[in-house]
């Protein structure tokens, strides 16, 4: 078994995914067992292991200049005095500190000019609600983005492309990464830098084979210990232990030597497990150049300080082994010069920004406030330093420029395709992650977790997949290749609400070993759990009326049938040996009379019923009945004798039953051991049903589209094209149904048929008669109240004469206020009047040509 | 419709006329045969029907207690009787029958449908206790009073309702009347009642349906406040410090104190009365506070007792089923065993560790009986041991109050004593201003008369005081006597014994399980 899926595991690794159903199912017919050559054949064949060659890229790939705005190819000149401030900073740094590495301060963009690495930053909010947050944010550029590594490695690299550029070829060296990831932390609001250091080779080259799965670690089981019991005042005493004390302590002592010895062997084990899987020593070690991301606490309510490793999106502590060193820092306001010491990795190093003995600032537009409040004593000791401080800041004030990078834009369907053409590999330790964008494989699947027994990965363990959108809503499904066992996890919502199914993928077929786990508060029946082996069902229920809580049946084997089919009953089922059914307290019934559990000896012609126990008492009262001989006779009549019937009755002071009531009881259990065994049929049968829909939905695994992916839903974009289509039709419409100049004309001589020539020249004279009637009226109009304003202000203007002696102040402003819109009216009035002789005559041949053109009157002209 | 008398001859229901209907009405087919053969309990039958047969009187059925439905229709009976003992009916028939007057169903509280269809009634009354009424029939009977008909509002469950072929249905406004007054019910006369109707009718007896709506309400006020007054009252009983909150006892000290009340009225004495009743009420507060907190503080103390008595019983509960259950395991394996065994020797082997293991079983049983009476008994002594700490601290307490008050009362004697003599001195020397009654003068007329009079006032005052203590010393300590009596009797004695003839019972019927088994492979 073990040999024969090494091998299946090692096709998985080299054949697409497709492949992979297939030989799960050839698995399933191959026999178990291999013989020898077999196994020799699978040994030679193990040994046999293909490296797909890797080509070597040009280092500077050249991209289209045409494509990049004009930011991108030149300097602003603020942009060009910051470099040289940067340059100058450079040389300063060098002059000062001889033996320190060169700062990553002003590489080429992907145009070949020469950029500060602040400007590169772009912070941006995107309108997805996962990049919101630090994880989603960092969780989708590794996933976004495919990694090219440094090279070499220990050397800064010559050239930072933009993010947008990044976000367009999807891939990128760890300082694209980093940039990317800080541009849109800083615009979601955090304080985000990016950091230029030293790390291990693992992460560098995003290698996490030695890493365990984040999605393997175990969740840590916040286990609150159970409460203590309250001490009551009257809590009784517990019993007087009355073993020997001296042996107890013996024992325990015993005890724990052994669980020391116990763990002491674990921690050797451990260690020497630790010490193989250690990776081999580097010799760049230290010296491999890395960027990554710091997030510092304050803003978003981010509570500590933490790193985000570009490459897999994950957050390491402060503390972490993964990162050597640290040169310096930058956001998009400034840049920081580490001037901490890091020969012991990044433990221990203050990131106070604002503290200039730790962190050498560039620009001294220092945007983080001094942390340190100095005290009154260091005040009047470090004035002096102040006061030339902030000369400096006076004298040399520049702010960043803003950043040369385009808006960083990501369409939807990108974000949706997540990994580069929507799929992405992870290999881990022991396990193998691939991740698919959601709708692009057919069977809904977005990732599968291989977990492997060994590191190589040949010798596949587990598997465990995750489905979206599927329209049987599988959400999950684990496959574990050693024992075979299967389990499909469902989300609400199905029919028969199955949630959690389990089985043995050799034998899938109804009547084996599986547990099906169900919603039971969408059932009607209340079920809760099914657990079936081949020879035994035990159902659970919940919150039944009749208070029902367990059901279990023993089958028997089935009868071997000689010859052709009796009945169509013996095809239905197994026979049933042994039914059992518990109940919970039902309160309003003495506990005597209530029954707990009912066992039917089907194949013993026999009941059993145990009742409650009550309140005050231990033991329950139990009741036997023997079924009478032809209890299974349609119509047959019932005799009943008092043989038939045992009982213990816990109290015996209690009156005996009735024969009648006993006989009735009897009648009662039959019908409900009828009822009883039809249920169990009925659970057989939903069983079958289940298991056809399942194959059924295995086969065809349709996916949904939700109503409000505008995308993907064919329908809706049916819809709305129709919708368009529909609107563009109605505009049309509207054009045709516009003013007909000659319908008054027309409805004049009764809206004949056929124009004669006559008329049609009539027809045209009239209308254009009228025009001009209307434009000569409308020329009138303008005049006659351009006359009666201009003879009002004469008027006025009269009368101002007259009495200007002895108007008063207020008077005479009125006076002129009116004078002023007056004339302002007269003027307006004019123009019209102007304007209206410029347009006349144009519409007057706009109509004629209107006409000329009219089809009923076309023939005429 | 009435039967004549003289066509038929009247029954009476006799014995053989009951199994005849019982028999008739019981269980059918093969139930029916094995009932004849073992005979029915009539206190067993659940519904009996006694109809056409003439029968006058209803008597002999106090042996169907557990009866739920009884049909009597179509007889001659002319009163309700013999139902006394019927208290579980919820279903009753008399229709068809002479009654001239509902009586005698006090005692049917269950009761919801009433038939009384066809008879002489001429007045709704009686029915008081039939509170859980959903269905009434009075359909032709002699009713002719429309008011009376209020009379039903009491029955909130009322729904369905038939009151036709009364004389007061020939009146206009009879339907309007009975929808506006029994607003609840659904179905009137075999029809239902609609919305539009109801709100027509309500509205035509607008003013007087309201007034009697306020009445009730204000009934009901009161009703609740007496309600409430009572608990209350009746907790202020529980801490034995009832009335204290109120001037009771002071004005009980006046109450039987004739010459102290008459004594009262002299002049210059108000104040001092004033006084002392302010003082000797704060006291009372006093106690009633200390009496409420200290109830309230044993009423914890029961409380906690009985939480852990309980949760003790509950685990020893616990253990001794796993027990059982434990041995039920065994014995069915061993059963199993023994079933298919053939060796003689090894069955008899088996039967006796069978044996051995019962005994193993009855040992453990009693083992943890044992241990539960020795807990229960500790804690039970503690119980009793603070219980009565408390109580004595409480009268303790209680005493020393009371004792304030006793002197108060002999300042105020001393007070009364001196003004006394004084108003006596100016009653001789004629210079009291005021005017003074009879009855007061009647004791100023000598030195010894007054003295005797305000001497006897303040005995009367001192019995009372003395009379509240003993009160509440007796009754506190009654109460605690009855408690602890009463949980050293069903927790110690009645619990035990009940335990042990349950184990004992249970052994019993394992080891004849046993034999029975013996007997059979034998």
């Amino acid at each position: 078994m073990d040999s024969s899926e090494m091998n299946e595991g090692e096709i998985h690794q080299i054949d697409s995914d497709d492949v992979i159903k297939e030989e799960d199912e050839t698995e399933n017919e191959e026999g178990e067992d291999l013989t020898e050559d077999a196994e020799a054949l699978k040994a030679e064949l193990a040994k046999i292991v293909v490296h797909p060659p890797s080509y070597e890229q040009s280092l500077m790939e050249e991209f289209d200049q045409a494509e990049f705005s004009p930011s991108y190819k030149d300097n602003l000149p603020k942009e060009n005095l910051v470099l040289q401030y940067a340059e100058n900073f450079r040389r300063q740094m060098v002059q000062l500190y001889r033996d320190r590495k060169p700062l990553f301060l002003n590489p080429v963009n992907e145009c070949g000019v020469e950029k500060f690495v602040c400007t590169t930053i772009r912070p941006t909010l995107l309108e997805f609600k996962e990049l919101y947050n630090w994880d989603g944010a960092a969780e989708f550029v590794a996933d976004y983005l495919n990694i090219e590594p440094l090279k070499p490695e220990y050397e800064l690299p010559k050239r930072l492309i933009s993010p947008s550029t990044v976000l367009k070829r999807q891939k990128g060296n760890c300082f694209e990464y980093s940039t990317l990831l800080c541009s849109l932390l800083i615009g979601a609001g955090y304080d985000a830098y990016v950091i230029s250091g030293y790390a291990t080779k693992e992460t560098c080259l995003a290698d996490e084979s030695r890493d365990i799965c984040p999605l393997l670690k175990k969740k840590e089981e916040v286990q609150e210990e159970a409460r203590k019991k309250e001490m009551k005042k009257y809590n009784v005493k517990p019993p007087r232990d009355l073993r020997s004390k001296f042996e107890l302590k013996q024992e325990s002592k015993k005890e724990a030597e052994k669980q020391a010895e116990k763990e002491k062997q674990r921690k050797e084990e451990e260690e020497r497990i630790a010490e193989l899987e250690k990776p081999p020593p580097d010799p760049y070690f230290g010296l491999r150049i890395h960027a990554w991301v710091l997030v510092l606490s304050g803003k978003r309510e981010v509570p500590e300080n933490f790193f985000i490793e570009p490459f897999t999106g994950l957050s390491h502590p402060m503390d972490s082994s993964n990162y050597l060193g640290i040169e310096s820092v930058w956001n998009n306001v400034n840049y920081w010069v580490n001037m901490q010491d890091c020969s012991e990795g990044v433990k221990g190093l203050s990131f106070d920004l604002g503290d200039s003995t730790v962190w050498e600032f560039m620009f001294p537009n220092n945007d983080k406030p001094l942390l340190k409040i100095p005290d009154a004593e260091d005040d009047l000791n470090d004035m002096d330093d102040d006061e030339d401080d902030e000369e400096h800041e006076v004298e040399k004030y520049l702010d960043m420029p803003p950043s040369w990078v385009d808006a960083l834009k990501l369409s939807h369907r990108d974000f949706q395709m997540r990994c580069p053409h929507g799929k992405k590999t992870k290999v881990y330790k022991r396990a193998k992650l691939e991740k698919f964008a959601h709708y692009l494989m057919k069977d809904g699947l977005i990732s599968r977790l291989s977990v492997y027994e060994d590191r190589e990965l040949t010798d596949l363990m587990k598997v465990h997949e995750y489905y979206a959108h599927r329209s049987d809503k599988l959400t999950q499904k684990l496959t574990n290749h050693r024992t075979g066992q299967v389990c499909e996890n469902f989300d609400p919502g199905r029919p028969r609400c199955l949630k959690e199914h389990q089985f043995k993928s050799s034998t899938p077929g109804p009547e084996n070993e599986r547990v099906m786990i169900f919603y039971h508060e969408a059932r009607v029946d209340g079920l809760v759990k099914r657990e079936e082996t081949q020879t035994e069902m035990t159902e659970e229920y919940s919150n039944r009326d009749d208070f029902l809580f367990y059901k279990y049946v023993e089958f028997g084997k089935r009868a071997k049938k000689f010859g052709p089919q009796e009945t169509s009953s013996a095809n239905k089922g197994r026979p049933i040996n042994k039914m059992i059914q518990k109940f919970h307290r039902n309160r309003n019934k003495p506990a005597n009379e209530d029954i707990a559990e009912i066992i039917f000896h089907v194949a013993e012609d026999k009941i059993h019923i145990s009742y409650h126990t009550e309140d005050v008492r231990i033991a329950a009262s139990t009741r036997e009945f023997l079924k009478p001989p032809n209890w299974d006779e349609k119509g047959a009549v019932l005799t009943f004798n008092p043989e038939m019937h045992q009982t213990f009755q816990v109290d015996p002071m209690l009156p005996m039953n009735k024969q009648v009531e006993l006989y009735e009881m009897l009648m009662e259990l039959l019908k409900a051991e009828e009822k009883c065994r039809n249920e169990v049929r009925d659970s057989q049968n939903e069983v079958r049903n289940i298991l056809d829909d399942r194959t059924k939905e295995e086969a065809a695994s349709e996916l949904d589209i939700s109503v409000y992916d505008t995308e993907r839903n064919e329908k809706a974009k049916k819809h709305r094209r129709e919708l368009e289509r529909q609107q563009l039709e109605e505009k049309m419409r509207k054009q045709e149904m516009d003013i007909d100049y000659l319908a008054p004309f027309l409805a004049k001589i009764g809206n004949p048929e056929k124009l004669s020539k006559q008329q049609a020249f009539s027809l045209k004279e009239e209308c254009l008669a009228d025009l001009k009637q209307r434009l000569i009226d409308k020329a009138n109009l303008i005049q006659a109240r351009f006359e009666k304003e201009s003879q009002e202000l004469e008027k006025k203007q009269a009368w101002y004469q007259q009495n200007q002696v002895s108007m008063g102040k207020e008077d005479e402003e009125e006076y002129l206020t009116y004078c002023k819109e007056a004339i302002f009216r007269i003027h307006i009035l004019d123009l019209r009047l102007t304007r209206h002789k410029e347009q006349a005559p144009h519409k007057y041949m706009q109509l004629e040509q209107k006409l000329r053109n009219d089809e009923r009157l076309s023939e005429f002209f | 419709m009435s039967r004549l008398y003289d066509t038929v001859e009247p029954a009476v229901i006799d014995e053989e006329m009951l199994k005849k209907a019982v028999e008739e009405q019981g269980p059918k087919e093969e139930a029916g045969k094995i009932a004849k053969q073992e005979g029915i309990d009539f206190g067993d039958v659940l519904s009996l029907r006694l109809d056409f047969l003439n029968i006058l009187k209803i008597d002999n059925l106090w042996e169907f207690t557990k009866l739920t439905k009884l049909q009597l229709d179509n007889n001659i009976i002319e009163k309700i009787e013999g139902l006394e003992s019927l208290v579980n009916l919820v279903w009753l028939d008399l229709s068809f029958n002479n009654i001239e007057v509902i009586d005698n169903l006090d005692s049917l509280t269950k009761l919801e449908d009433l038939t009384l269809y066809s008879n002489r009634i001429s007045t709704i009354e009686n029915m008081d206790s039939l509170l859980n009424l959903h269905v009434l029939s009075l359909g032709r009977n002699q009713l002719t009073d429309l008011e009376n008909l209020r009379y039903l509002r009491r029955f909130k469950n009322l729904k369905t309702l038939n009151l036709s072929d009364n004389p007061f249905c020939k009146q206009d406004e009879y339907k309007q009347y009975v929808i506006a007054f029994l607003s609840n019910l659904e179905f009137l006369d075999y029809r239902l009642v609609d919305q539009q109707s109801r709100d027509a009718a309500i509205e035509k007896y607008q003013v007087s349906r309201d007034e009697m709506l306020h009445n009730e309400k204000q009934a009901e006020i009161k009703k609740e406040d007496e309600t409430k007054r009572q608990q209350e009252l009746e907790k202020h009983k529980n801490a034995y410090v009832e009335l204290m909150n109120g001037p009771d006892l002071f004005e009980q000290m006046y109450a039987e104190d004739k010459e102290g009340q008459k004594l009262n009225e002299m002049p210059g004495l108000e104040d001092q009365l004033h006084s002392f009743k302010e003082k000797f009420m704060q006291i009372c507060t006093q106690i009633f506070d200390f009496g409420i907190a200290e109830h309230e503080k044993r009423e914890e103390e029961v409380k906690s007792f009985w939480e852990c008595v309980e949760e003790a019983k509950q685990d020893n509960k616990r253990l001794g089923m796993v027990h059982i259950d434990e041995f039920t395991e065994t014995k069915k394996r061993m059963l199993l065993e023994m079933s298919q065994m053939s060796d003689h020797k090894m069955v008899e082997q088996y039967a006796r560790d069978y044996n051995d293991k019962i005994q193993v079983l009855w040992d453990k049983l009693m083992g943890l009986e044992l241990q539960l009476v020795d807990q229960l008994e500790e804690v039970i002594k503690e119980f009793e041991r603070n219980m009565q700490d408390m109580v004595g601290t409480f009268v303790e307490n209680v005493q020393a109050l009371l004792s304030q008050c006793r002197d108060l009362e002999n300042n105020h004697h001393e007070k009364m004593m001196e003004i006394a003599i004084v108003t006596l001195e100016k009653v001789i020397k004629n210079e009291l201003d005021d005017e003074i009654s009879d009855d007061l003068k009647m004791l100023l007329v000598d030195k010894d008369t007054i003295i005797n009079a305000v001497s006897s006032s303040h005995d009367v005052h001192l019995l009372k005081i003395d009379n509240k203590e003993d009160d509440i010393v007796t009754r506190i300590n009654q109460s605690l006597k009855n408690l602890i009596e009463q949980i050293h009797q069903d927790e110690e004695i009645t619990r035990n014994r009940m335990r042990v003839s349950e184990i004992n019972n249970l052994i019993d019927h394992l080891r004849e399980e046993m034999d029975n088994l013996e007997v059979m492979q034998n």
